[in-house]
Parts: C-alpha cells; structure tokens; sequence
C-alpha cells in the first residue's frame, strides 16, 4: 500500500492527464494526506497563472499556451478540463490554502527542446524514407506499444483498454498501485528501445525528471514536510521522480537551451481537444468524460451507460429521428452484453458507441454520426476574466504589419494603398524586391480571416493582373477580430488556412471550389491550393452541368497562365484542367439538348472550352473535342444554334472543309425545314468570327439560294430570325453582307450602298414595323 | 452417411462442413453458456474469426471487422433478435448460417423471402387432408421453420426478409415481441422455450421494394456488413474463394497472379468507394453492385476463359473482358463511368498497368 511513500517520505501520484478516473482517486488522496504543498508536472513559469485557473469566473476546458516571440511561431500547450487530475488538485490547494505549483521545465526550454526535437526526427525520416520507400505504412514504435497491450487484453484499441481497466477502477489505492506498476513496466519496454533507437527522446525525459526532483528538493527545502508534499504528474514519470537524488544542479539549468516565450491563458474548446493527438494528450471523447466526472462526484456512475444513450436518443428525436425508449432499454442490454464479452464490469464508450449504432443507428452510422460527435466531444468552450488572454496571433499580426513596412497603416483613418506585385528590380533584398506581393499576401489572408483591416477596391483603369488597390483602417472592431481568430490558429497564416480549408471541407459546387482555389493562390496558400484542387476533382466527378464546368476551367487555366505573377507555381492543376476538359466534352452533346434561353450560356461555355483547347492544346484532348464538335454540328437533335456554333468553330480551326461546309449550309437551310430551326443554326453560326464567315462566299451563296427557295409566308418567318442574327454584326459588317449579296443577284456595289444608306420610305418602315408584332404561333 | 457420399454433396451445411471445429469448440469451451446455446459467447466468436481451441485449428470464417461479430453475438446473449444488412455479396447469409450452427448447432431452420413467401410460411399451416378427416389436431398442424425454432429453443433464419410483402413480415412483429405464436383452432399457445431467437438478412439494393416497418426493425438488433475495409483485406478474401472455387470445379487454368488480383481488386474498391486508393481523387461509381463476390466470379470466369480459349494463363486480355462485363452493367452511363476511369486514372498508373489499359481500352 506505501508505495506512494518516497524515499524522501514526497508523495508521487502518478496520473493520465485527461482522466476523470484519475481525478477521482487523486481529490480523495489529497484529502487523506492533506499536504501543505502540491506540485504539478507543467511549465514551471507558468506557475503565477494558476491564480487565473482557479479564479471564480474562469470555466473550463482553457489552455496554458507558450509561444515564441520570432517566427516560425512555435507554440506548447497545456490543455486543462473539469476533469483534469491537475485542475482538480489546483482547485482542493486552493480552498486548503495549500502551496501550489508548477515543477516541469519552463516554457521556453519546453519550447527549445520540442525544436531539437523536431529537427532530429525530421532528419531521421528523411535519411530513412531514402531507405524505405513506404514510410506512411510503419507506425511509431510507441503506438504499436500501447496497441499491443490493447490487444494482449482482447480489447480493440488502447483507449478501450485504458477505460476498462482504469478509468471504470474505482477501488480506492488500488488504482495508484496499478498505474504505478502499469507504467513502470510500459516504461521499462520503451525505455530500452529509445536508449538504442530515440536517444534524444530518452535525453527529454531525463532532464525533464531530473529539473522536477531538483523542483521538488527546493519545496522541501524552503520548509515543507516531505510526507506533506504530493506530486501529481504523469504517470509514466511517477518512476523516476521517487528517488530525488539527483536533482539537477544550477550549472545544468543554465545550460538548458532556451527561446523567449511569452505564456498566457486562453479559452479552449472541447472540439479542439477531441482532435489532439498522442498519449497523454489526446481526449477523443471530453463530453462523455465530463458526464463521467459529474457522475462520479455523486456517485451514481452506473448510471452513466443510461444517461449516455439517453441523451444521444434525446438529440436524434430533437433533430426529428423519433427513437422510442425501448430501444434505449435495448440499447444499454446490449452495450452491458458487448462489456461482458470482454470481462468488464461497465460498458466502455466503445460498447455504448456500438450499441448506439445498432439500435439507435438502426445499422446506420451516418443517421446517429452528429448525436454521437454531441454527446462524446460536446460544444463547450472555455471563459477566461476580460483581458487575461494575450494571444499568439496578436503578435503575429503586429510582427507581419512591421516586416511588411505597415505600422504606420494601423490608424483609424482610412488610407490608399496601391500594390505593385511584380518584382521590383531597383532594390538589392528579395524581401523588399517582393514586398507588395508579400503585402498581397497578408492583405487577402486577413480579407479571409474576416479581419476589417484592408478593403479591396476594384482597380480602376487597367485590369492588370499585377496591380492591386487597397485601402487600410484600423479600428477597435480590428482588436477584437484578431482576438477572436486565436481559437483558429496561433499565426495569421495557420488561422487563414484553416479557415479556407473548412470552407472547401463545406463547398458543394465546382464554382465555390474553383473560387476557393483562387482565393488559395492569392493568399499564397500552395497547401490549400492542392486541397483545393482535391475538393474541386471531387465535386467535379458527380457534376454534369458543362457550363459550371467551363467556368471552373476558365478560372484555372487563368491560373495556369499568369500563375507565375504571385510566385505560385500552377502546374499541378494542369491534370485537373484536363479531367474537366474531358468531362465538358464528354457532355457536351447532352448539354446541348437546350432551349434557346440556356443556349446562350453554353454558347459562353463552348468559347471557353475552344479557348482552352487552343491554350492549352499540349496538354488537354483536343481530338476529344473536336470530335464532339463534329458529332454536336451533325446532329438534328440538339439546340440548332449551338450546332450552328460547332460548325463555326469548325471551320475556323479548318477542321471542316469548304465542301463539307457548303453541304452543311444546305442541309441545315434546305426546304421544308422549319423556318426557325434553319434561321436560328445560321445564328448560331453567325456569333462567332465574322470575317471568317464574310469571307467565304460559297456560304452566302447556299443562304441565297435558301432565302430565294422560301415562299412568302415563311419568308416572313425566316426574315425575323435572319434579322436577329445579324442584328449583332456592326453596320460596316452588314454593308459587307449586302454588298457580297448583291453582286450575287447582279447588282454593283455603288447602287446597293445608295439603296442602304438613303432613307426609308414609309411604307419600308410600316413592313419593318409589323415584323416586331410577328406570331410565332406555336413555337 | 458415408465419406464418399458426402464429397458428392455440392455444398454441405456448416455444422457439418466445420463439424470437427465445433466439438473441439465445446470441448475446450470454459466460459458460460447462455441457456439454449451449445457454447459460450466467447467460443462462437472464435468459431467466426478463428483461432485455436485445444489443438485444434480454427479456420476464420468471416474475415474483416472484429467488433461486428462481437455486436451480433451480444445481440444474441440478451435474445433480442439480428438483422444484418448489407450490399449483395457482403457474406451475410454466409454469417448467419455460421452463427446458427455455432450457438444453436444446426443452420437448417430458414425461411426464404420472396414475393411469393405467405404468412403460413412464417407461421404455420396445416395438412389439409387431415384437417378435413379430423378436424384441427396437433397432428394436422404443419409447423413453420420459425415455429421449430420456438420449440426447440434454437435459431431460425430468415433469408431476404425485405423481398416479402409487407404482411408477411408483419407477422414477425407478435412472434418477437411477445415470444409466443397462439394457435386459435386448437385453442392454445406454443411459446418459445430460452436459446429462441431470429437471425434475418436483408439486401440494400432491395431498399424501397418492400421497405421493412418502422414496427418491425425495432425488434431487431441491425447491423451493416460492410464491404471489407481494406484492400489487403479484400485481397485475401477474393484469393481465398478463387483458390477453393477452382479446385472444386476443377478449372484447367493457372490460378491468377497477386499482381492480376491486386489491381482487379484495386478498381473494385475504386469504383466501390468512389475514390482513389490514395484518397487524391474521386471517382464516379457505376450503377450496378461491384462486391467483392463479383471480383470472385469475374476472376473465375476469366480463368474459364484462359483454360477453354487461351493457352491457360490468365492475359490481361481476359481479365478486360472480365471488367468490362461486371462494370459496364446495362447502360451508357456505366460506359461513360468506365472511359473516364481508364483515362483519367489507370491510364496515368504507369507502365505496370499499361497492358491491362491498352486490353481495357480496346474493348471499350
């Protein structure tokens, strides 16, 4: 049972660090050993911050939060909830009046330390990924540890395991002595292999244990009672911290490696903490814990399986999915079967999770998914006092405004700033060469953010791609929307991102993906841009509508081209490009079964997809098109104007001969085809280029020979559709038009120029009059 | 009956098949045992997904998710009844048959559904001769698969439950909930004695044909098999069933080459999940089912195709045939769907799949 007792007589006890199980034990320790002083694993400059913790308007979960000063920021955490071992002991020293504090290495060595770290495995990995090609399918030694405990017990996963086994103990000591012997054996397996294969994990570990002994050594120096200390700490290092003789000396703290930080308290979100990972850390499930904790404190834990289902059976009928309380009944009989098949006394989240699926889910995951994600991860978000937060991307933002040559911007008057992105040539730096584009940056990414510093205007007289128009105002407002944005990152550029990625996690259509491209590549966002990029294959896939299809191949072949104006390399895009190229053509012909009214659109799409086909003809299937272009100009059954366009295009890219182009004229225009149908193919014809058109005059032949084949009713008919085609040709085009016509019905130039340009008699005018009151009758 | 007559025997039900597994089972059995039940919990889940009982090897039967037999096992002990759904060819009747003769000791106790299967089915009906010479008897009732199960405290299955009309699987509602089926003409009720309980099966795609009552799948514990979640998974699955399917027909061909199931099962699970193994890109799925149990049968009729027309080994040639047939189902769509996935993303594979492209491609 005195396993608790030290050499040194110091109380250890040894916790996970998200446990409400853990908690439980440790608040009724305290209050058997009643010591003067607790000492908790956590950075020890952050001890004057434990007054804010147990202030009375403070609401878990909140975070401990160190961050450097420079860029790259880098930041460490300290996430505390409810049921947090370490807030619970802060909470009880509290209102005993005993002495607190934090005993792990300060913030800025924690800091110091993580960089070497990183540094040393991302040098690891990259000397091994040229040995491995597979480097995504070997999992971390240490994981596989915890897994293969996970399964020696039956159990699926180490969370289920840790439940089960430690959380559902509820035997008073019995719980400290099983952790202590659990993670001393756990230590000495991965102790052994990181002494050979992680030397530098190892080495954090002793010098962090060794700084919390010597923390330890000066509690009881400054004249606490060893027996009236307890230390709560990580399980894993309960181990290490009995025996205190080797404390670290004050040489060796001064040779710690340090960075300067800054440390402050923030409000966290139990979202936030489901979604860290690692041991220790990561709390998949912070609501369901938080009902366990309260379930704790008035006894009544067996409940907790039926308040659970309850409460995922009460948000399902709140959303309008009625489950009646016989399958909640069902479903508890079912999740205590699923523990007893393992052995356990209580049902772990796992088995209520499962049993959830069965009987509320009825099978179906994606019918109880939200109920669940409430129920296990909840939607609370911690308080802090008024100004207690000093957040990481307040700095952040002021250090960029100073980098970029900004801070004489940041006044409450509004102040033009004009952006030149190209590369300035005059200056030696590529940091000032380049300091407009930077400023571009950081101007869209705070546009992004929905930060009201900088508005843009739309430039004025040149649509340049390299020039922008801002304008800048600071305001209180700015203040508070910088604050905000904390909780989505600690720099401008994490937050930005993360916001653009949960958009494009929310997009539905290839229109919104392709803007949010775009919105990637002017905030300099090459990661998100691949996502984008993803997202927007994605929804392209189900997609049939060419036109959206063409507009998303505008606004990429756009990037692809003037790409290289932001520094953004774009040539990933170019398979995506391709794919939707290929789809449009595909459907080409299904889309072109429209009426009149949506031709128009499509007329636009088709002028895209020719232009891209010509832009980017290496790399895109441009046969593909053509060929559809061909199938769309034979075909009888689609919008005669649109065909009438494929034929356009056809010839113009010589890709239809003028034999093949006169047949054409004179199958569409022959007689007995409806008036309309022949009038409104010739329109089609006619949107493209003119000169193309004017300058064949076999064309104007077979229309000669059609208008001359038409009686008098029909003539009428034609003659409004006629008019309409050519109402868009300019009037030098039609006296070009007149002028071909006329020298094939004999007659010269000079007098058709008289008949066309002299006035109307009014009996002209009465006929031109009576067209626009024209019936269409049916059509 | 003799060895010789049992090889003769196209397909033997399971507690014969594994009959040697199940006695080593209950030998080495130690756990509890549910009343009505031949073994403990624990046993029936190592009958499913294998193991070791005394010296005995275990052979899994059912190779995938774990935890989904464990549910239906629970489901069993708190003798709420089990359905299990899922896409045609996801190993469900093949379960249930396995857990029937594991808890209950024999499979044999099934209900077909269909369009036709009346209530008497689910029920019971009578000897209509002897009904007429001596009015309703004991005798002259002809019991339900259901109604035995009842009986004899056992598990009755029930095959396709949602192609029955709709009163037909009303009629399940009073025999789950109140565990008994009244007999009005011989004036007296027969209740199910305890190990009774009902195991259904039900296919997605059948959605919508005769959709199950709200009423009714209340009574039912439903679980979802899946298609197997990884490709490895899958890829033991199809190698599994096509070595022991050639042997039992005897096919003169050379069994297919990991690299030919590989990539078969990669453009499975491809088009199945509408997405790119590596999650980089989505792709359209087709209309028609593409289960596992399809890649089974398009390998062994490619390997038919190799031995009676080709020299023996399976070309990428018949193994194009073979997907065309499966993919492209009946109409233009699927054709589309299969062009762009040839072009879009085998056709960027590389040159290890540039024979089975160029084969696919042609055939297109």
């Amino acid at each position: 049972m005195e396993s608790e007792t030290t050499g040194a007589g110091v109380h250890i006890f040894g916790v996970r660090h998200l446990s409400p199980g853990g908690a439980q034990h440790l608040l009724s320790f305290l209050h058997e050993v009643e010591p003067t002083a607790v000492l908790i694993e956590g950075p020890s400059d952050a001890t004057p911050e434990i007054r804010h913790v147990i202030n009375m308007t403070t609401k878990p979960p909140i975070a401990i939060l160190a961050f450097t000063e420079e860029v790259p920021v880098r930041t460490a955490l300290w996430p505390l909830a409810l049921y947090s071992p370490e807030y619970q002991a802060m909470r009880w020293a509290e209102q005993q009046g005993a002495y607190t504090a934090f005993i792990d290495l300060p913030s800025s060595v924690v800091i110091a330390l993580q960089d070497i770290r990183t540094k040393s495995r991302d040098s690891a990995e990259q000397s091994e990924e040229s040995e491995v090609n597979n480097a995504d399918e070997k999992a971390p030694e240490e994981a596989s540890l915890y897994d293969r405990v996970a399964e020696l017990a039956g159990e699926l996963d180490y969370d289920m395991y840790w439940e089960r086994n430690f959380e559902h103990n509820t035997n008073k000591g019995a719980y400290q002595e099983a952790i202590i012997s659990f993670s001393s054996q756990m230590r000495q397996i991965s102790e052994e292999n990181e002494r050979h294969n992680n030397v530098i994990e190892y080495a954090h570990n002793t010098i962090r244990e060794a700084y919390m002994r010597r923390q330890i050594q000066d509690t009881i120096a400054a004249g606490h009672q060893p027996d009236k200390i307890v230390v709560v700490c990580g399980a894993y290092h309960a181990a290490a911290l009995v025996d205190l003789a080797s404390g670290m000396s004050d040489e060796e703290i001064d040779a710690l490696p340090s960075l300067n930080t800054k440390l402050t308290l923030m409000p966290y979100t139990y979202y936030k903490l489901s979604s860290l990972s690692g041991y220790g850390a990561g709390n998949l499930a912070p609501h369901y814990y938080q009902m366990m904790w309260e379930r704790m404190m008035n006894d009544s834990l067996e409940d907790l399986p039926n308040h659970y289902l309850s409460t995922v059976a009460r948000y399902l009928r709140n959303t309008g999915t009625h489950r009646s309380t016989a399958e909640i009944i069902e479903a508890v009989r079912l999740a205590e079967s699923l523990a007893a098949l393992h052995g356990g006394s209580a049902p772990t989240l796992r088995d209520l999770r499962d049993a959830a699926l069965t009987l509320l889910g009825r099978g179906e995951l994606s019918v109880i998914a939200e109920a669940l994600a409430r129920t296990d991860i909840g939607t609370a978000i911690g308080e802090l006092a008024e100004g207690i937060s000093q957040t990481p991307i307040q700095d952040d933002l002021n250090r960029q405004l100073k980098r970029l040559k900004l801070e004489r911007y940041k006044t409450p008057v509004a102040n033009d700033l004009e952006l030149d992105l190209r590369e300035n040539r005059r200056v030696s730096s590529e940091e000032a060469a380049y300091l407009d584009l930077n400023r571009s940056f950081l101007f869209h990414r705070l546009r992004l953010l929905g930060i009201d510093l900088v508005n843009i205007r739309a430039s004025g007289q040149s649509s340049a791609t390299w020039a922008e128009n801002w304008v800048v105002k600071w305001s209180p407002e700015v203040e508070i929307q910088v604050v905000e944005s904390t909780l989505l990152g600690e720099t401008i550029e994490i937050a930005s991102a993360y916001v653009l990625q949960q958009k494009l996690d929310g997009s539905s259509t290839i229109a919104e993906a392709s803007a949010l491209i775009r919105t990637a590549y002017e905030c300099g966002m090459l990661h998100q841009m691949e996502a984008g990029r993803q997202t927007l294959q994605r929804l392209a896939v189900d997609t049939r509508d060419v036109v959206q299809i063409a507009a998303s191949i505008h606004e990429l072949s756009l990037l692809i081209q003037y790409g290289d104006g932001r520094r953004i390399d774009t040539k990933p895009l170019i398979p995506l490009l391709e794919q939707l190229f290929r789809r449009a053509s595909l459907f080409l012909l299904d889309a072109s079964q429209c009426n009149d009214e949506a031709s128009g659109e499509m007329l636009k799409a088709m002028n895209i997809l020719n232009q891209a086909a010509i832009e980017h003809s290496e790399e895109v299937d441009e046969l593909l098109w053509v060929q559809e272009l061909k199938h769309l100009s034979e075909r009888d059954d689609c919008n005669p104007r649109l065909s009438g366009v494929a034929c356009s295009i056809l010839l113009e890219r010589n890709a239809m001969t003028a034999q093949q182009c006169s047949e054409e004229v004179s199958r569409r225009l022959s007689p007995g085809i409806p008036a309309e149908l022949g009038a409104g193919w010739f329109e089609g014809m006619s949107m493209r280029n003119r000169y193309v058109l004017l300058s064949r005059l076999s064309l104007w032949e077979q229309l000669n020979e059609y208008i001359n084949s038409l009686d008098d009713e029909e003539f009428v008919r034609a003659l409004v559709f006629l008019r309409r085609a050519f109402s868009t040709f300019e009037p030098r085009e039609k006296t070009m038009i007149a002028e071909l016509l006329g020298e094939l019905w004999g007659v010269n130039t000079e007098q058709a120029a008289e008949i066309l340009t002299g006035e109307l008699k009014e009996a002209e005018a009465k006929m031109i009059e009576d067209l626009n009151e024209f019936d269409f009758g049916d059509i | 009956m003799s060895q010789e007559l049992l090889q003769d025997i196209m397909r033997l039900p399971a507690e014969r098949l594994y009959q040697h597994e199940l006695v080593a089972l209950r030998k080495a059995d130690t756990g509890k045992v549910p009343a009505g039940w031949q073994m403990s919990p624990q046993s029936v889940l190592k009958f499913i997904v294998g193991g070791k009982a005394g010296s005995t090897e275990i052979t899994p039967k059912y190779i995938g998710n774990k935890r989904l037999i464990e549910m239906a096992i629970a489901t069993l002990v708190t003798d709420r009844a089990l359905l299990l759904i899922g896409e045609p060819g996801t190993a469900k009747s093949w379960l249930s048959e396995n857990l029937s003769a594991a808890i209950y000791g024999q499979s044999g106790l099934v209900v077909q559904g269909t369009a036709g299967t009346s209530e008497e089915q689910v029920r019971y009906s009578w000897n209509y001769a002897m009904l007429l010479a001596q009015g309703p008897t004991p005798e002259a009732l002809v019991k339900s698969p259901i109604m035995r199960a009842m009986e004899d405290g056992g598990i009755a299955r029930f095959e396709e439950i949602s192609r029955c009309a709709s009163e037909v699987q009303d009629a399940l509602i009073s025999i789950l909930s109140e565990k008994t089926i009244s007999v009005p003409e011989l004036g007296k009720e027969m209740s199910a004695r305890k190990g009774f309980s009902i195991i259904a099966t039900a296919n997605t795609r059948d959605r919508g044909v005769n959709d199950m009552s709200t009423a009714l799948k209340r009574r039912f514990n439903i679980i979802v098999l899946p298609a197997p979640a990884d490709l490895y998974t899958e890829v033991e699955i199809v190698k599994k069933r096509v070595r022991e399917i050639a042997s039992s027909y005897d096919l003169q061909a050379a069994l297919p080459a990991d690299e030919a199931l590989h990539k078969v099962v990669t453009i499975f699970r491809e088009l199945r999940s509408g997405m790119t193994l590596d999650k980089k890109e989505k792709v359209k799925s087709p209309a028609g089912v593409i289960s596992t149990a399809e890649a089974i049968s398009l390998l062994t009729n490619s390997m038919a195709l190799a031995a009676s027309f080709g020299n023996g080994e399976l070309t990428d040639e018949d193994l194009a045939a073979g997907l065309q047939g499966a993919i492209v189902k009946d109409d233009d769509k699927d054709q589309l769907v299969w062009r762009e996935y040839l072009d879009n993303i085998m056709k960027k594979r590389g040159a290890d799949w540039r024979g089975l492209y160029t084969a696919c491609k042609e055939m297109n």
